[in-house]
């Protein structure tokens, strides 16, 4: 953009650039803008990525090198029995992986599914009352809400139902936590899919909800990955209605576990970094499978929590 | 069910003009007739039963008060209370600081980043998906990691040593400094949103206009309050509604650093709602909290649209 300044001064009219504008138009000639702007970024990137970093070496190291004086950079001597000491100190762990992988795949297909219909419904049909505008406005309300308003009552409702400390409560409460989102994400993609497509589908013989599985699902499939993996991440990272409905070990997901290394007063802090660790990577793996998505979703201001 | 129909096809085709349509048949005909019906209810069902009723059971509850013997209608009782909650209050005052200090660093940071970056980096890069990490991480994940940063002897007290002469900071766990290093973890979490979010919306105006003001001789300062900020209006309200509300709602990083403590420095409101509720069994008066908050977020959220628009004039 700067170099394109320079061109059409000679003939417009133009205003005697001020002190600054003249420094800079000078470090852009020389290059230095340039540099600069790629040192911000390599600064900006090394805070960013440094704290990973440290976590996952601390899971090669021993207690000792983990919190020497000075720091040990770069891990000497990788202890890999790190791993292994986790799972023969805390076998539960196995348990709460298990759990959290079930509620959250079951989380997603059920939560994209529902949000995906929904949100069809609402593109497609007509209501009456204006109500295919006005409930997904209502849908997308209930996002602003902070969850801990509702923890309350909802931990007594599910008492009431047998629900706490079970795996199918936690599914429940994390698809209706992704619905909205779901719901908003799928509109967007239906909205440009032709309604004449539809019709001559059901002019074939389809029924309404198989062209809508058979046609037009395949056609919104970038949508459906989208919703899916942010589905999957939110559920895979949530702690506080983990912690409140499920407290006994048959429920406990990932994130209660890895809360359970930390007390008040101690912390075990290389089963900690091997535990955090391996919560850590499902999620590195599906956001850089997904990083186009991942970009366009946050970027679009569709931040999923 | 997708399937079924699938297989059936042909069948359903030669059915239709049969006189005799099966049982199978009519069902499917029925399901199409309330398609729009059937389509919606699941996720409404699902929203008002799991979001609407629960809140309105909080309003119930939080006008109750809970003794051993049952619950007791108390009236406003348990608002009154709340005034005169010490802890109460000092949440509010430790959200606020929090929400304020974040939210507002986390932008400016985020702005300056994405206007540098805006200057002279291609439009996509490996840069957009390596910032991404700290925003798909659990909380829980980043407060263990922040919590090995923080450690006594560790890495941050070594970095700060020469500024405090080798001695321990106590990041976490000295009262005039927790709740700094609680709100630093989550400039770290959330300053990227800000960048990817701003830089996309740079990247969005238009070169011509822009190149047009140049040749009017429209400084770059100019340029910027004239062009750049109006262009970006929208995206500034809606990056700092959600950050504000994101922020209200912290627990899981102030539940794995400090639990509230030292000395209920870095007591958030949903941690003290948690205590009040499942620690001392006290629904009654966390019900209200938990009302008083959902005002709180409904009138910050409003005001600030309003705001915006007044500011800018939409």
């Amino acid at each position: 953009m700067t170099t394109k300044q320079d061109t059409p001064v000679e003939t417009m009219p133009y205003t005697e650039p001020s002190g600054l504008e003249k420094l800079h138009e000078r470090l852009t000639e020389t290059g230095l803008t340039k540099a600069g702007v790629y040192g911000a970024l390599a600064v900006f990137l090394v805070w960013t990525l440094f704290p990973v970093y440290w976590l996952v070496t601390a899971t090669l190291k021993t207690r000792e090198t983990l919190l020497s004086f000075p720091p040990q950079w770069i891990p000497v001597d990788a202890q890999f029995a790190n791993f292994a000491r986790l799972f023969a100190e805390r076998p539960e762990f196995v348990t709460f992986i298990t759990n959290s992988v079930i509620v959250t795949v079951v989380t997603t297909v059920i939560a994209t599914t529902i949000g995906a219909m929904a949100a069809y419904a609402f593109v497609t049909f007509d209501y009456p009352y204006n109500l295919d505008f006005h409930l997904p406005f209502y849908i997308l309300s209930t996002r602003f809400m902070p969850p801990i308003v509702t923890i309350i009552p909802l931990f007594v409702i599910f008492r009431g139902f047998g629900l706490v400390n079970t795996l199918r409560g936690l599914i429940l409460v994390y698809t209706m936590f992704n619905i909205p989102f779901a719901v908003w994400m799928m509109k967007g993609f239906f909205e440009e899919v032709p309604e004449s497509l539809i019709e001559s589908a059901m002019i074939d013989g389809h029924t309404h909800l198989g062209a809508f599985f058979k046609i037009v699902l395949p056609l919104v499939k970038p949508g459906l990955i989208a919703s899916a993996i942010f589905t999957t991440i939110i559920t895979w990272n949530e702690l506080l209605f983990a912690v409140i409905l499920a407290q006994s070990s048959q429920a406990i997901t990932v994130p209660v576990g890895l809360a359970s290394f930390v007390t008040k007063f101690s912390v075990q802090w290389i089963n900690m970094s091997v535990a955090a660790t391996i919560a850590l990577v499902p999620v590195l793996l599906f956001a850089f499978m997904a990083r186009q998505q991942l970009v366009r979703g946050f970027s679009m201001g569709a931040v999923g929590k | 069910m997708a399937t079924d129909t699938d297989g059936e096809t042909v069948t359903s085709e030669v059915a239709q003009f049969s006189t005799d349509t099966s049982s199978r048949e009519e069902v499917l005909l029925w399901v199409d007739d309330h398609l729009k019906w059937l389509m919606t209810i699941p996720a409404v069902l699902i929203l008002f039963s799991l979001t609407f009723y629960p809140l309105l059971r909080a309003l119930q509850f939080s006008t109750q008060s809970y003794l051993p013997t049952g619950t007791v209608f108390v009236g406003i009782e348990n608002y009154v209370q709340l005034l005169s909650d010490g802890a109460f209050i000092n949440s509010l005052v430790v959200t606020a600081k929090f929400v304020g200090i974040a939210v507002t660093l986390e932008f400016i940071l985020g702005f300056a980043m994405a206007l540098v970056l805006n200057k002279k980096i291609k439009v996509r890069g490996l840069w957009q998906t390596l910032i991404l990490i700290p925003m798909i991480l659990s909380p829980t994940v980043i407060g263990l990691i922040w919590r090995l940063m923080y450690a006594p002897n560790g890495l941050l007290d070594y970095i700060a040593a020469p500024l405090t002469g080798g001695a321990n900071v106590g990041w976490i766990s000295e009262t005039s400094v927790a709740l700094y290093s609680v709100i630093l973890t989550d400039i770290w979490q959330w300053t990227p949103l800000v960048v990817l979010v701003l830089f996309a919306g740079l990247q969005s105006v238009p070169d011509d206009i822009s190149e047009a003001a140049i040749m009017d001789g429209a400084s770059r300062r100019q340029r910027f309050m004239d062009i750049t900020l109006p262009y970006l209006k929208s995206l500034i309200v809606l990056i700092l509604i959600i950050r504000l509300v994101d922020a209200l709602r912290v627990f899981a990083k102030v539940f794995i650093l400090t639990r509230g403590g030292p000395s209920d420095a870095t007591n958030v409101i949903s941690m003290e709602m948690y205590r009040t509720a499942f620690r001392f069994n006290n629904f009654g008066e966390a019900s209200a909290m938990a009302v008083s908050l959902l005002v709180l977020v409904l009138i910050l959220a409003m005001s600030f649209v309003n705001i915006a628009n007044v500011e800018f004039g939409s």
